[in-house]
């Protein structure tokens, strides 16, 4: 029995090859994005273990408080410690360290160098003289040797950044802080530095200064990171901490050992890939999920096509069972040398991506690719299960062949369209259900992921039903346009409805992903620029190129506010804090200045007169909190730890969702954060003055700051318009591999058919059907499938965005769009996709030999 | 009903093939189904080719309605040599000046009886004429059926539309298949008789090859194949005296 499965898959290469690479593609992106991802764990992980080799000890402040995207924000140390370490009975040597939060080199075009715009930091350190504690190492390049920083005026840089911008040892650089008294400075080139193995490690550029020229361009003399301390033979790290714990008696400081701080950074590294390997992951589980459907569809068809074998097979005596497992053994196989397959290109993607990350400018310096047995494991795993799971259906079908089936003439499609409405719409009903459960009932997004699973199941069960009515009415202007042809393809594609549905189905989960993103994009950018609108009642606006979250000097807005026809200049700054024990964000400004430029309006107590140990809050929370004016509330900032702030006024903050709830002044920020810089800084003019008059001096400011841009609030809404358009053109990229997928079972789909209807095609072509009749036919039925399937997904894909948009009301979403025109051209997409699906079945139905066909059995 | 093509016309030559072979395969496998067959096919007229298995009646058939080429020789229909035609050409002259009817599956299974006898023409963007195809349908019995789909026809009926749909666009000849090697005795008898009808009151050609000295006995003439040779012909034929003649080859 297991024999004859086999010679079925020898016999029939190319539907064998057409199912495997459904199969093969899914498995591919799994496996090679996790090869990717232990690739690049594994080189951070050895980069933080060989950087931080020679520290045994670290001392910091034990005042922290991380933000959402994982970056911590931690208090300083004094300077005064590293004595008091350094005296240590057991400490080699100890020496402290300082990083300068942004340290932008300018290059000679006077534009910073680094990409901002992909959040990749631009960083500055001191120099460690203890060569076991310093992470970076020195290199001679082009031909100059390289020494370390010794005096104020010196820096080293990276050579990545070297390279790029052309500098060689002996240059001058010019170098951008977020400094309000030094926003930037010139600087000697002493030498070119690698971290570790990496030019540049996760795309940041790094300038190293001597310590105090280190302080001095942060803005923070006698203060410190941490320091760093090796151990004298003999000692190892955990005593090593411990007498240093015993040692150092100051308040808010805390030690751990060297591995420690290694784990920490390994895992700090791992954080910020997860993210993107969670998304990579999520389009590879789509990819294998519409592969599953045309896994389904060809041995559906291909047991449809053998039914009089297989009859016969049970006439001779063969079991339902034997028959299910002969099923089953070519779904194994097929499974099993497809996710082979599948893990090997998924090394040459893992390859592949790590030149994406690189055209991000992140390098990741990767010389072998680690593959762990894991990775093989799941990956063939997932695609025999799938392959599996896919072919269970079509089995029992199999097995439920009567022998005398083998005496009948041709298959009849079984029709049990009636349960087949029930159980669809049972499933369909569920889904949408839990969908809104997830959705509106807080009830978690897991549920809101199976509501939308069910969602495409019962769509896909309930396919069938309208397959035919709606295949009908979309080649209804077929049979006028195109003739015979055009009658043929449009009852072709609607003759086994069963088919055509599930061959639809394939495309519209894919499409209804796109539909999605599509009204989300679109929802979310009219939402945000309603809320510029609303929100921003001045006349210009300075923000970082990375947009929001990106940071610049407060000396800018503080030059901005000299310049002739200037009223004000109003900063804003941002960051984390914990109120009443949870995480959020504050922000800052001038308090009295603050309703000229921002749409804030203050409701009770006197906001205006905001003190350093006052925090004003949205009237919303105040309300839930039951919070009262004058009640001290508790709160953790990184500079200072915990602490009570007063409670001295609110504000309606309505649904301008730009802004925190809290709100402190810039005095107040000021003390509680170790950096101090402006995400935005807004702009108010004299009356009269117009844009243009004063654009040019405003601009002539900024330039001295490397990676702001001036914006009017019509410019801000096209900052984040192209940010959205940004990420959408990435989930677009990672969707088209769902897509193709799906194509290639509509081209499945079609050989399969016309395999099916040789004698039908000989007869066509007997009586005078032209060859490009018959391509046209294939064509037309092609796109036909796939207009279905598109139309299917995007009607999908509009609910699913318009319950996300609507239970996100609270939270930003003001706006639902459904933008017609990028919708419309996913369908004319949709149809050119059929007509490239359709182009090899068409060509082969027409070079079927007229004479071979009409006598095929 | 209306008959114009019925009045006698001069004998032409409807297909004709010229010291024709056919050979597959080479050197030791070479097998030969047509031999250097010269043969003509007249006007108005219904020939039967019959033959014993392997005589080569079906390639003369397809070769002859260009289905299939001849390897030497040459094929006419009418005047045109259908063996320097490509296949673009062949395509059209199937359509315009050739009618099928075949043994079996001779409709398409998604199209109605109408549209099935209607094919050729909506493949060529033509319209059939009204009073002709009224004529066929009534003569054939079938107008009931017009609207019902292959799967709901039975055998016979089935073919009665494959004949209507080989008569609709005026063909130069009709060639048959095994036209009624499916159909029980009285299904083919009304086929054939059509199919004389055809002939004799509509002044069609149909060249047809069957193995039934019964179905032989409606032609006018009848071509006797073996091993790819004309060995014999006759003219209105009888099934006995075919049925004899028959006996002659297997011995």
């Amino acid at each position: 029995m297991f024999r004859l499965t086999l010679r079925g898959l020898v016999a029939h290469k190319l539907r064998f090859i057409l199912t495997a690479i459904a199969v093969v593609l899914g498995v591919a992106f799994v496996s090679g994005t996790l090869v990717f991802t232990d690739t690049v764990r594994k080189t951070f992980d050895q980069l933080y273990a060989s950087v931080y080799d020679g520290t045994d000890a670290w001392v910091r402040s034990s005042n922290v408080l991380k933000d959402d995207f994982g970056d911590e924000q931690r208090e300083r140390i004094s300077e005064s410690l590293v004595p008091q370490v350094t005296a240590v009975n057991g400490v080699a040597a100890a020496e402290g360290s300082l990083r300068v939060d942004r340290a932008q080199f300018v290059d000679r075009e006077g534009d910073g160098i680094g990409n901002p715009a992909q959040g990749a930091p631009t960083f500055g350190f001191n120099w460690n003289t203890v060569k076991q504690l310093n992470p970076f190492t020195l290199v001679t390049y082009e031909g100059e040797r390289s020494r370390p920083p010794r005096a104020p005026g010196e820096v080293v840089m990276d050579r990545a950044t070297a390279n790029e911008g052309k500098f060689g040892i002996g240059d001058m650089v010019t170098i951008s802080f977020n400094n309000r008294e030094l926003p930037k400075d010139e600087f000697r080139i002493v030498g070119v530095s690698r971290f570790g193995d990496s030019d540049r490690p996760a795309g940041a550029t790094i300038a190293l200064f001597t310590l105090a020229e280190a302080q001095r361009v942060n803005g923070t003399p006698g203060e410190l990171d941490g320091i760093s301390a090796a151990a004298a033979a003999g000692v190892d790290q955990r005593q090593l901490v411990e007498r240093i714990r015993a040692a150092v008696t100051a308040r808010n400081v805390q030690v751990i050992t060297g591995s420690t701080l290694v784990e920490e950074r390994q895992s700090e590294a791992q954080q910020g890939l997860s993210f993107f390997t969670t998304f990579l992951l999520v389009f590879a589980y789509v990819a294998l999920f519409v592969g599953s459907f045309i896994i389904v569809n060809t041995f559906s068809i291909v047991i449809a096509q053998r039914t009089r074998e297989l009859a016969l097979l049970r006439a001779l005596g063969a079991s339902g069972r034997q028959v299910r497992f002969s099923v089953l053994g070519e779904a194994l196989v097929v499974g099993l040398l497809a996710s082979a397959v599948g893990v090997g290109l998924g090394l040459g993607l893992a390859i592949g991506l790590r030149g994406v990350m690189k055209a991000f400018g992140i390098d990741v310096p990767t010389e072998n690719l680690v593959v762990k047995p894991a990775t093989f494991v799941i990956s063939l795993a997932l695609g025999v299960v799938v392959t599996f799971v896919a072919a269970l259906l079509p089995a029992r079908r199999a097995a439920r062949i009567a022998p005398i089936e083998a005496l009948r003439a041709a298959a009849t499609e079984s029709r049990h369209l009636g349960r087949r409405t029930v159980i669809g719409t049972v499933i369909a009903i569920l889904g949408a259900g839990a969908l809104f459960t997830g959705l509106f009932a807080d009830a978690g997004i897991e549920l809101v992921g199976l509501g939308v699973f069910a969602l495409f199941i019962g769509i896909a069960v309930l396919g069938p039903v309208i397959a035919r009515p709606v295949g009908r009415a979309l080649g209804a202007f077929l049979p006028r346009w195109r003739g015979m042809p055009g009658t043929l393809a449009r009852e072709n594609a609607v003759r086994n409805p069963r088919r055509t549905a599930s061959t639809a189905a394939a495309l519209m989960i894919g499409v209804a992903l796109v539909g999605f993103i599509i009204v989300m994009a679109g929802s979310l950018k009219a939402s945000i620029g309603g809320q510029i609108d609303r929100a921003f009642t001045g006349d210009l606006v300075v923000l970082g190129q990375g947009g929001p979250g990106s940071s610049f000097s407060p000396a800018m807005g503080d030059r901005i506010a000299a310049v002739p026809g200037v009223a004000r200049a109003q900063p804003l700054r941002f960051g984390p804090f914990e109120i009443a024990g949870k995480g959020n964000f504050v922000m800052a400004s001038r308090p009295a200045e603050i309703n000229a430029l921002i749409n804030f309006e203050p409701v009770s107590g006197d906001f205006a007169a905001l003190g350093p140990n006052d925090i004003a809050v949205s009237e919303k929370v105040f309300e839930e909190k039951r919070w009262k004016l004058g009640d001290e509330i508790s709160t953790t900032f990184p500079v200072g730890g915990k602490q009570k702030l007063t409670i001295t006024a609110t504000f309606e903050r309505g649904q301008r969702e730009l802004f925190s709830d809290y709100f402190i002044s810039l005095a107040a920020y000021d003390r509680r954060y170790p950096t101090v810089a402006d995400s935005f800084v807004y702009i108010g003019l004299d009356d009269g003055t117009s844009i243009e008059s004063v654009r040019p001096a405003i601009t002539k400011v900024i330039k001295q700051f490397p990676g702001a841009e001036l914006k009017t609030a019509a410019g801000l809404k096209s900052v984040i318009e192209t940010q959205i358009n940004q990420i959408l053109g990435l989930v677009f990229a990672l969707l088209f591999l769902a897509v193709f997928i799906a194509l290639l079972g509509i081209m499945n789909t079609l050989l399969l058919s016309i395999v099916e209807r040789t004698r039908e095609i000989g007869l066509l072509r007997a009586v005078g059907m032209s060859r490009k009749q018959v391509r046209t036919a294939v064509r037309w039925e092609s796109i036909i499938v796939a207009v279905f399937g598109t139309l299917l997904g995007l009607v999908l894909g509009v609910f699913f965005g318009w319950s996300i948009v609507t239970a996100l009301r609270d939270q930003g979403f003001t706006d639902f769009v459904v933008p017609g025109g990028q919708l419309t051209l996913v369908v004319v997409f949709a149809a050119l996709a059929g007509v490239l699906a359709a182009a090899y079945p068409a060509r082969r139905a027409s070079r079927f030999d007229v004479l071979d066909a009409i006598s095929t059995d | 009903m209306s008959m114009p093509a019925a009045v006698a016309r001069p004998e032409t030559v409807a297909a004709r093939a010229v010291n024709a072979s056919k050979v597959y395969g080479e050197g030791e496998a070479e097998v030969r189904a047509l031999d250097h067959i010269s043969v003509d096919f007249a006007s108005h007229q219904f020939t039967a080719i019959m033959g014993p298995s392997g005589s080569g009646k079906s390639t003369l058939l397809h070769c002859l309605a260009g289905l299939d080429r001849v390897t030497e020789g040459q094929v006419f229909i009418g005047d045109v040599d259908i063996s320097a035609s490509n296949e673009k050409q062949l395509t059209l002259i199937r359509r315009d000046r050739i009618g099928f009817v075949f043994q079996s599956f001779n409709l398409i299974p998604t199209l109605n009886a109408s549209e099935n006898i209607t094919l050729p023409m909506a493949l060529a963007g033509r319209k059939p004429d009204p009073a002709w195809m009224d004529s066929i349908v009534a003569t054939l019995r079938i107008g009931d059926r017009l609207t019902h789909r292959p799967s709901e026809l039975s055998g016979g009926q089935q073919q009665r539309v494959a004949v209507a749909r080989a008569l609709v666009s005026r063909p130069d000849l009709i060639f048959a298949d095994e036209p009624t090697g499916n159909l029980d005795s009285r299904a083919s008898a009304e086929i054939l008789n059509f199919m004389r009808a055809a002939v004799d009151d509509l002044g069609q050609t149909i060249v047809m090859v069957t193995h039934d000295p019964s179905a032989a006995s409606y032609a006018d003439r009848v071509v006797f194949l073996a091993d790819g040779t004309i060995v014999d012909e006759m003219l209105e034929p009888t099934a006995d005296r075919v049925l004899d003649r028959l006996k002659q080859f297997g011995g």
